[in-house]
């Protein structure tokens, strides 16, 4: 197999790969979000719940709990799985890890904020929903930007978890081309297409950063 | 009518009673000044009287309209309709002025009308250059707090509670965080309010500025007034602790 | 609060819906296939495989999963008029994807031995033996050389079945280590390198394995580890399906196709379809 063909399959894996790490992180963001209210919330079954789904999702294995939200259907509930399902899972069981670590996150930077911005806001008027999205969040995001970073990146090699659920994202199609071919190469390739794509990465939180960079 | 109306506040943290009976009208064009030790009560005060903290008991008005009321014992919320209207009449300067960091000093003076008060944002910022270039910060609309020194950051943030047209302004110690230098341009400015027949209730510990400025001093020691009177009765009292103090703070500035 | 939680989970699983599963094998995209209760109105036949376990199923030069397994899978659905998928499957999941419905069949290189009574079987078409596979220049001629050495053996595969039977804890015991590894090509860059000094594996995959590599380097060691036999592996209880796929087969042995794929696969050696065996 020459190396045009072979990238051109893994090209395929590339997009599926991508399509993962888009969606977990569109859903897991907003997510995260409202997992840390819960966390800070002032009812204490909500605050006890939130903690112990961070806790359970940070404590066990993502492979575990990917096979888990895939296989969870039958056998919790007797439902036949469709074809369709796979892929689903695969992005449920990714949004659900990582919306925990960055609920974490989101609490870090909130809990950083000072109070006098809350105080000054409310005395200016602000109403409470005013206050976090105009005043609160902006600095929050400043701030949490190296650790969501940290966590993007480990995203990026994450998604080659998706073998245990065999959706054919790279680093699986890798897998069995080196295996069909008896060679090397495939794996080679995915390693820079990860290093490269984590370049990518880094250079559009840099990005980022240096835009919010115009206050301290 | 008074503009502010505190009667029988009463406020405690845990065991500790932090503000055990204190009364306090205010008219308009009034310019109090409250002072004491550390750990007097009088920035708590401030803090009840301005809605961070709920007070335990006492009532609260201001222009006649019932903020809380006491019942029973208990200090008793009006809705948070009400409050937000309430919120209208009054404007807090902070001790550390808590500034938005990530808005120029412009925003942070109109944020809040065109937020808040629905103000055209073309009128916000005619407002807020005026109130600039009173301020003597004409210059630095489009700069961002980290940019400013502590004297103009409290500048601005005199601006920002000014462009709500609050009826009454509170001060929390106002040139506690800033170096001695710089508090000069922060008491000028206050004093030109005062000149404008600006209402203000401040808490302060720059006792020269309180006697030249103010028509009514109150001095609180232990969550009570000790004595409430004109800058001359207060600095001629014959309350051994209230000239211990006055003699304490003067020699020190 | 909770109902925003619901609202996002639902758009979740909606968004991945419709960009359905990406880059399976063509035929599999986006469909929900709702497994049939009668074998009557079946349409489609999920066939669950390896994709790293040539030359039973893998991927090809052209990036479609082929092998003797699926072209035998193809032939059969063509005669019921069904629509062939092809699941690549996780093999250490292979039972639950089994149980769950997500797949039909587990068709695959599947050893019988050792697994009689798990599925329900066909009769077993491949009869395949368990050997090692060691460089030709290590000096080992037999199974009494391997004693303190290295042997490779793929994770809940045949040939480590095979290893764990007591009839073979001498052997076992014999070994320096006994490494588990996920996929045969780890495992012979791994003999290559000399980190390991032999692989237990099937005798059709070592022999694929070793054509594709430099000639002379490996070879095969005369003592087989075990005879074992291939068979399709169907849900434990599921007889009408079994019977129907088999019966097909037997059509196929009769008619010279069997034979033909068999050949196409340079398996014919090894192939031991009978009718006799039912």
């Amino acid at each position: 197999m020459d190396l045009i063909t072979m990238l051109k399959q893994l090209g395929a894996g590339m997009i599926v790969t991508g399509e993962i790490f888009f969606l977990t992180l569109l859903f897991s963001l907003p997510l995260g979000l409202i997992i840390a209210f819960g966390r800070m919330a002032k009812n204490g079954f909500v605050r006890t719940v939130s903690k112990i789904y961070i806790s359970i999702m940070r404590g066990t294995p993502l492979m575990l709990q990917l096979i888990v939200v895939y296989f969870a259907p039958y056998y919790v509930f007797g439902i036949r799985l469709g074809a369709g399902y796979r892929m689903v899972a695969l992005i449920l069981g990714f949004v659900l890890n990582y919306a925990a670590y960055f609920a974490e996150i989101y609490r870090a930077g909130i809990q950083a904020i000072p109070v006098g911005q809350h105080e000054a806001a409310q005395v200016l008027g602000f109403s409470k929903a005013q206050t976090f999205f105009k005043i609160i969040l902006p600095q929050v995001i400043k701030r949490i930007l190296p650790p969501v970073t940290n966590e993007v990146i480990t995203l990026v090699k994450d998604t080659s978890l998706a073998f245990v659920l065999t959706v054919a994202e790279m680093f699986t199609i890798a897998k069995q081309i080196a295996s069909a071919q008896t060679t090397v190469m495939p794996l080679m390739v995915a390693g820079v297409f990860y290093y490269v794509f984590n370049l990518l990465v880094a250079f559009v939180m840099d990005l980022i950063e240096k835009k919010l960079g115009y206050y301290r | 009518m008074n503009l502010l109306e505190i009667n029988h506040m009463k406020k405690s943290f845990g065991d500790l009673e932090v503000i055990k009976d204190f009364s306090l009208s205010v008219k308009e064009g009034e310019v109090v000044s409250i002072i004491g030790p550390s750990g007097s009560g009088k920035s708590t005060i401030l803090r009840c009287a301005t809605l961070l903290e709920t007070m335990d008991d006492g009532e609260l008005l201001y222009m006649g309209q019932n903020a809380a009321k006491s019942v029973n014992g208990k200090s008793v919320y009006a809705s948070k309709t009400e409050l937000k209207k309430i919120r209208r009449f009054f404007g807090l300067v902070f001790q550390n002025f808590n500034l938005f960091p990530h808005y120029n000093v412009l925003k942070n003076i109109m944020d809040a009308p065109v937020t808040v008060d629905k103000v055209p944002k073309e009128e916000a910022k005619e407002r807020a250059l005026k109130l600039l270039e009173q301020l003597g910060l004409s210059e630095k609309g489009k700069a961002y707090p980290y940019q400013l020194s502590g004297g103009q950051q409290q500048r601005v943030s005199i601006a920002r509670a000014l462009a709500l047209q609050p009826k009454i302004l509170f001060f929390d110690e106002p040139t506690s965080a800033l170096d001695p230098e710089l508090t000069g341009e922060v008491l000028k400015v206050i004093k030109e309010l005062a000149k404008e027949k600006m209402t203000m209730i401040i808490v302060t510990h720059e006792m020269q500025f309180a006697k030249e400025l103010s028509d009514r001093i109150i001095f609180m020691e232990n969550g009570v007034v000790v004595q409430e009177g004109t800058p001359d009765e207060i600095f001629h009292s014959e309350n051994e602790r209230i000239r211990e103090f006055i003699g304490k703070i003067e020699s020190v500035y | 609060m909770k109902k925003l939680l619901a609202v996002l989970l639902c758009s979740v699983m909606m968004t991945a819906m419709l960009t359905g599963c990406g880059g399976d094998d063509g035929s599999s995209k986006g469909a929900v296939s709702v497994p049939s209760t009668s074998e009557e109105d079946r349409t489609t036949f999920t066939v669950g495989f390896d994709a790293e376990f040539p030359p039973y199923g893998y991927m090809d030069d052209n990036g479609e999963y082929v092998g003797f397994d699926l072209s035998l899978a193809q032939e059969v659905c063509d005669r019921n008029g069904w629509e062939l998928v092809k699941q690549p499957i996780n093999w250490d999941t292979k039972d639950m994807e089994l149980s769950s419905g997500s797949i039909d069949c587990i068709w695959n290189g599947f050893t019988i031995n050792g697994r009689e009574d798990a599925y329900t079987w066909s009769v077993p078409y491949v009869d395949n033996s368990q050997v090692f596979v060691v460089a030709t220049d290590a000096g080992i001629a037999s199974q009494a050389d391997l004693a303190g050495k290295v042997v490779a053996v793929q994770a809940d595969s045949s040939a480590l079945a095979a290893l764990n039977e007591e009839e073979n804890a001498t052997l076992t015991n014999s070994f320096a280590s006994l490494n588990q590894f996920a996929d045969y090509n780890t495992a012979f860059m791994d003999l290559e390198a000399g980190a390991v000094d032999a692989v237990a594996m099937d005798i059709g995959v070592a022999n694929y394995q070793m054509a594709e590599r430099e000639a002379g380097k490996f070879v095969i060691l005369d003592e087989y580890l075990s005879t074992e036999q291939y068979g399709v592996g169907f849900l434990l209880g599921n007889e009408a399906l079994r019977d129907q796929v088999q019966n097909t087969l037997f059509e196929m042995l009769e008619d010279g196709t069997f034979a033909a794929i068999a050949e196409e696969w340079g398996l014919s050696d090894v192939v031991c379809l009978s009718k006799d065996a039912e």
